[in-house]
């Protein structure tokens, strides 16, 4: 089975994600997931790829931190986190961030809570190409 | 020696992504941080986030040991 927690190139499986999920428990009768997508367009601009920069290491380790924080503060069953890196195009999925609790409060209140956390905990970078040329994204509040 | 990490924009604004320090007695987060400002002073202006041996790091008064790993980040945008 994959890792819960992963940082990797290639494109993921929503439906694998949630089946190895629901998989970890019988109790689970909630599952929210979060999916980021790479836009096609931004501020103001055509964007025709995004590319990732990764402190690798310590993003892996801060990932699998904000999964057991995220287990403990919602009194989640399983999380699941992966977050692709290299090079994506518009409509290509970024990262999924599923959670399964008991009830649909806690997984839907986790997964707001994990997406916001990784945006200010963990080191990934984020670059896009538009016809103007190449910029690093400023980070959204 | 302190292993110094560059990514994102910081290393495309140092056009590095390691370099090495000398390691001296005393050094701090803030005093290397202020050694590589002299060096690369537009990419550590975009340092707001640091981390030793994978940690986030905030204290600027933090001792470094020899054969540190030290990152100087610029705001995360990943998601």
């Amino acid at each position: 089975m994959k890792d819960a927690v992963r940082i990797q190139a290639e494109d993921f499986s929503q439906d694998e994600e949630i089946a190895a999920l629901k998989g970890s428990s019988k109790r689970m009768g909630g599952v929210a997931t979060f999916l980021g997508c790479a836009r096609d367009f931004s501020e103001g601009r055509e964007v025709s790829e995004i590319s990732f920069d990764a402190y690798g290491t310590m993003a892996l380790s801060e990932l699998k931190k904000l999964r057991d924080d995220a287990i403990e503060k919602y009194a989640l069953l399983d999380v699941r986190i992966v977050h692709r890196l290299g090079t994506v195009s518009g409509g290509d999925n970024i990262v999924l961030i599923a959670a399964g609790a008991e009830h649909r409060v806690a997984a839907l209140e986790a997964c707001r809570w994990m997406i916001d956390e990784l945006k200010q905990r963990v080191p990934i970078w984020k670059k896009e190409t538009t016809p103007q040329g190449e910029s690093w994204v400023t980070p959204h509040p | 020696m302190i292993k110094v990490l560059f990514f994102g924009p910081i290393a495309a604004a140092t056009g590095e992504r390691e370099v090495s320090v000398e390691y001296m007695t005393g050094v701090t987060l803030g005093s290397l941080k202020e050694k590589l400002a002299a060096r690369y002073p537009e990419a550590m202006h975009l340092a707001t986030m640091m981390a030793v041996n994978g940690e986030h790091a905030r204290d600027l008064s933090l001792p470094l040991a020899d054969n540190s790993e030290v990152a100087f980040m610029a705001k995360f945008s990943g998601g």
